[in-house]
């Protein structure tokens, strides 16, 4: 909910003024925190596996290169991860399958994480997603005056069915010429179908492209322990403070043991567009 | 999905009604027969001399006998006394104090006019013997809130506003600068219930709290009970704000008019008939809108108040009043998206005199609150509404027994809807259903009574009890799960259909009341108190402040009725003449089933919010210390406050204690006016208060290309100490003396000496100020966010 920032936004507006300030937050142990991904596409299938840093360190999570990770389906088939394979500096802390494979829909995943004489453990399942009907190339006019992107005036709108008779969960992305579309910082791109109609028509997407350009959309499947996790992600990242909504508090995900992250498997659906 | 039937529907009403129909009536004629033989009753309404407006809380003493009697909220006084000669002394606040003898042969009725003291400087009648209630007076932990001052003091924007002045008060914690909630002894700003001529405002903010919905110009009378609470109230654990409206005036036509920097008003009054019956129309509007379209802007916002009430007293034993309260927030953004809230009541009261002991108040009492939300778009376009609606009818009587004994008794009965949302689509295209959540329903009866009892020259005992019986009724589907309590993968197991009226969950509480006072001497005295208060009204929040789209939830199958013991102990003392007042309390306050939510909790649009609250303890304690003076030049008041607030809560901070978020260790405010001269009157507040507590990261990490904040503690870190000065100075020009419209200039600055005072503080990634990211976008910032810089104003205000 987006509620909290529009009246910190207004309160800002009307008089206030915004300045760094230096938190002397209380030392802790580092957390471990663990990112994976499985999807329905043949492809090196991915974990990452980090830890917490002090708020004001400088650089990301601190990778962590000697865990044991593995996944198991329920199927009963291994799939052992090796750290960094290429050995590529940007990648430490990532671990891949030894063999690109993808995940079938139905199945149920279990991550096992072993690290530093500790047991990480989650679980998820990949669920069946809704196929993309099309996505259209429209002109957005309003996007002429816009001095800081000239040429970037057309929208990619998206059209799909949602089907009534189940819960389900999505999770989008974007892409302008294989770069990810963030709006800003913070945005992810979800939704439950809670009050969704059936005939999702016409419905923009993030972001506006040049002529020559490729779109991608790509709509991955959410369990209902995912969404509350991108949920309560979007809520911690958007947090205003808890002066107007909730007080900031960790995600509740998947994993056991305290370990920040999600194991998440989805099936994605994508579709692409030339903007000509 | 199985469907229960449950039964016995509202006979338990019906029996009820009956019984308190006999109660009243058999009570009344017991009371008679206990009425003292041989005593007579001196009664009447005291009244303004120049508006006819009735007095509340005018001290009546009566020399010869060294008792008397204070009037009730609508100007009502009553005494029992032996026949015989009587010197009878009326003082009041801000008015000439009456002596007036009387010959006491027979029940009689006399109405008083008190002449207001205009020519405050020299005039100031100072009476040695008039009692003083906050020495006398057994109603502890209360404090009026003179109007008069308030209009003369710096504000925000030059709007003056009795909830920022009610925030300076001693036991009283703001959450901020530019807010209207307010935190009464450790308790949540839910917990207050605020109302406007006995009708409840559940949102009090205008512009999210820059302003409260009341207009200065209207009010006629605001007291603050934060604790030792009459039986007559009840419904929120924490504090009644009982704001009363002007009836106007009934004797010639007047009023004010105000054109401020953010908004101006206008109030008219006047007789319908003279003396007999009156109206007054007050309304206020902000401009800020104005200035916006005129800058080009496509961002609007406004706001707009209208009070009404018209009086009509058909003799002596009947007067009859209709009062009105409407006011909105108007938000739009860019024609596209916009918001709006507002509040509407309506109240109608009749007095009725029985006999010359027995004063009744018959109330039926509408309010409504209601929010939308609109976004205008083809695809995504939708509209989300939101209300509640209570029904109210009261019947309280005060029975003035004989000079040592009153009795206060009654009844309550609220009718009570709650509509909390509804998502529809407004475009044809639209990606969204209509969907709605489910309504509720409750029916909440009270009865009470209050006996207050002089056992002696030095002790006076009040005691008394309020039985709240509270249903939540149908028609709703209560739904069951497998765990009420899980909020991730909820599975409900079980649907409980309910009727119309059908009896869902009752919850029957009885609430003693219990205060004492013991005058020590003339100038001091000891008081104590012990409350215990129900609320079946919850609002259900997560912030610290609330938001007009945060729901409103009644106790229902799941949520449970919110308990607090109370208990104070005071002691008193006037000095010079009761020139000067001072008070300090020390109160401790238990909570049970205080509502909260569990950490993460769906607020908004959740159709299973019962597995998102929880219910916990929550205790508080602090020290009140105030001094007031409130006659002569100088006038206002200093209070210091120390106080703790906590709270234990499952699933809530890893189900550990933590400080509320409205916990503040030391509050010391002071406020003051000054009549230089019959020109200039000066004004000052100066507030300092330990910060609020507030919960930042202990560390971070990067998630997908996200930079979180790992979180260990909640409300384990504290914001910067809050202190600020405001002045003021009202100019009265010499001249208007003569003239027909008089007109004052009020001149106020705010946060004089520009302290950057803290809002909030939250982090994002490191950036620069026109959004660059600074570094390798994984740095992240604390930043903090400040409101009001110093903030002159002008106001010009006119009367006529």
């Amino acid at each position: 909910m987006k509620l909290n920032y529009i009246i910190l936004l207004f309160i800002t507006v009307l008089a206030a003024c915004d300045e760094p300030v230096t938190l002397d937050p209380k030392q802790v142990d580092p957390v471990i925190v663990i990112e994976g991904l499985i999807t329905d596409r043949e492809t090196y299938q991915y974990v990452r596996v980090t830890e917490t840093v002090d708020f004001y360190a400088e650089g990301g999570s601190r990778p962590i290169t000697d865990a044991e990770v593995s996944v198991v389906d329920n199927e009963g088939n291994q799939f052992i991860f090796e750290h960094n394979p290429r050995e590529i500096e940007r990648l430490d802390g990532y671990y891949l399958s030894e063999n690109p494979f993808s995940g079938k829909v139905g199945n149920t995943y279990s991550l096992s994480v072993s690290y530093s004489g500790q047991q990480y453990q989650a679980t998820d399942q990949l669920l069946r997603v809704a196929p993309i009907d099309s996505l259209e190339v429209i002109i957005n006019e309003d996007e002429f005056a816009d001095p800081d992107d000239p040429n970037y005036y057309y929208e990619v709108l998206f059209y799909a069915t949602e089907p009534q008779e189940t819960d389900d969960y999505y999770l989008f992305k974007f892409y302008r010429n294989d770069t990810l579309i963030l709006e800003s910082e913070n945005d992810i791109y979800f939704s439950d179908d809670e009050v969704l109609a059936e005939q999702i028509d016409g419905l923009p997407t993030a972001g506006f492209y040049k002529q020559g350009d490729v779109a991608v959309v790509e709509m991955y499947s959410l369990t209902n322990n995912a969404f509350v996790y991108y949920n309560d992600l979007i809520n911690l990242l958007e947090n205003d403070g808890g002066m107007f909504g909730s007080p900031p508090v960790n995600p509740r995900n998947n994993l056991s043991n305290g370990a920040m992250g999600y194991f998440q498997t989805s099936a994605v659906a994508s579709d692409t567009v030339m903007i000509k | 999905m199985k469907t229960h039937k449950c039964g016995y529907a509202s006979t338990k009403t019906k029996i009820m009604k009956k019984i308190y129909l006999f109660g009243v009536f058999t009570l009344a004629f017991c009371l008679s027969a206990f009425a003292q033989e041989g005593n007579f009753t001196l009664n009447g309404y005291v009244k303004d001399l120049d508006n006819g407006e009735e007095l509340i809380g005018v001290t009546i003493y009566v020399e010869e006998t060294k008792s008397g009697a204070i009037t009730n909220v609508y100007g009502f006084y009553a005494l029992s006394l032996p026949p015989g000669e009587y010197n009878i002394l009326y003082s009041y606040m801000g008015y000439q104090t009456i002596r007036q003898q009387i010959d006491l042969t027979k029940d009689m009725v006399f109405n008083v006019e008190l002449p207001s003291s205009v020519t405050e400087m020299d005039e100031v009648v100072i009476t040695g013997e008039a009692i003083d209630a906050n020495v006398t007076d057994i109603k502890m932990s209360r404090n009026d809130l003179n109007i008069q001052q308030v209009q003369r003091l710096p504000a925000l924007f030059g709007e003056p506003d009795i909830i920022k002045t009610i925030q300076m008060l001693p036991g009283v914690i703001s959450a901020g600068e530019g807010t209207s909630s307010f935190f009464v002894r450790g308790g949540s700003a839910d917990q207050n219930l605020i109302l406007i001529d006995e009708a409840p405002i559940y949102d009090p903010s205008h512009l999210f709290g820059l302003f409260s919905v009341f207009n200065s110009d209207v009010i006629k009378d605001s007291k603050l009970y934060k604790g030792g609470i009459p039986a007559q109230y009840g419904g929120r654990l924490s504090s009644i704000l009982d704001v009363r409206t002007k009836d106007g005036n009934n004797k010639k036509f007047g009023g004010t008019a105000g054109i401020g920097l953010l908004a101006s008003k206008l109030m008219v009054e006047g007789p319908i008939r003279k003396d007999k019956s009156s109206f007054i129309v007050s309304g206020r509007r902000s401009y800020v809108d104005l200035f916006l379209r005129a800058a080009d802007q496509d961002n609007f916002v406004h706001f707009y108040d209208v009070n009404a009430k018209a009086s009509w007293k058909h003799n002596n034993n009947n007067r009859f009043f209709a009062a009105v309260y409407l006011g909105r927030d108007v938000f739009e953004f860019e024609d596209v998206f916009g918001f709006d809230w507002g509040n509407a009541t309506a109240t109608f009261r009749w007095n009725h005199l029985f006999n010359d002991r027995l004063f009744s108040n018959t109330s039926v009492i509408a309010s409504n609150f209601d929010y939308k939300m609109e976004l205008d778009d083809n695809v995504q376009g939708f509209i989300w509404k939101s209300n509640l609606q209570e029904f109210s009818f009261k019947e309280d009587l005060n029975y003035f027994v004989n000079p040592s004994n009153a009795l206060d008794f009654g009844y309550h009965v609220t009718y009570r809807r709650f509509e909390p949302g509804r998502l529809s689509p407004n475009a044809q295209n639209s990606i969204f259903v209509d969907t709605e959540l489910q309504h509720q329903f409750a029916l909440d009866h009270a009865l009470y009574a209050n006996h207050e009892w002089k056992a002696s020259e030095r002790l006076t005992l009040a005691y008394g009890a309020r039985l709240s019986i509270f249903q939540n009724i149908g028609e709703q589907d209560v739904y069951l799960y497998d765990d009420p309590k899980e909020n991730v993968d909820i599975e409900r197991i079980d649907t409980l259909s309910f009727d119309a009226f059908e009896n869902i969950k009752t919850y029957i509480n009885l609430e003693p009341r219990v205060s004492l006072r013991y005058l020590l001497n003339p100038t001091s005295s000891l008081k104590a108190s012990y409350s215990r208060m129900v609320q079946n009204t919850h609002l259900i929040s997560s912030g610290t402040v609330p938001i007009p789209f945060n729901t409103w939830n009644p106790s229902d199958y799941y949520l449970e009725p919110q308990i607090a013991d109370q208990w104070a102990v005071g002691y008193f003392k006037n000095l010079k003449n009761n020139s000067i007042e001072l008070s300090s309390e020390i109160y401790y306050k238990d909570i049970q089933n205080v509502t909260d939510f569990a950490d993460n909790a769906q607020v908004f649009f959740n159709n299973d919010l019962s597995t998102e609250y929880r219910q916990g303890d929550s205790w508080s304690y602090g020290l009140e210390l105030m001094a007031q003076k409130k006659e002569g030049v100088l006038t206002g008041f200093i209070s210091y406050t120390w106080s703790k607030a906590e709270r234990k809560i499952p699933d809530v901070n890893q189900d550990k204690a933590f400080f509320a978020n409205y916990d503040r260790r030391n509050a010391f405010n002071a406020v003051a006016t000054y009549e230089l001269n019959d020109k200039w009157v000066l004004g000052a507040n100066f507030t300092y208060t330990t910060g609020r507590p507030t919960t930042v990261p202990s560390a971070r990490y990067a998630y997908e290309g996200y930079q979180v904040d790992y979180i260990t503690e909640r409300n384990g870190y504290r914001l910067p100490d809050y202190h600020r000065l405001d002045l003021s100075a009202t100019l009265t020009p010499r001249k208007n003396a003569n003239r027909k419209w008089k007109s004052s200039w009020t001149f106020s600055i705010y946060n004089a000496y520009n302290r950057s005072n803290a809002f909030s503080i939250y982090t994002r990634v490191k950036q620069d100020d026109d959004g660059n990211i600074i570094g390798d976008g994984n740095e992240k910032e604390a930043r903090m966010i400040y409101l009001f810089p110093i903030l002159p104003s002008v106001t010009y205000n006119i009367k006529f």
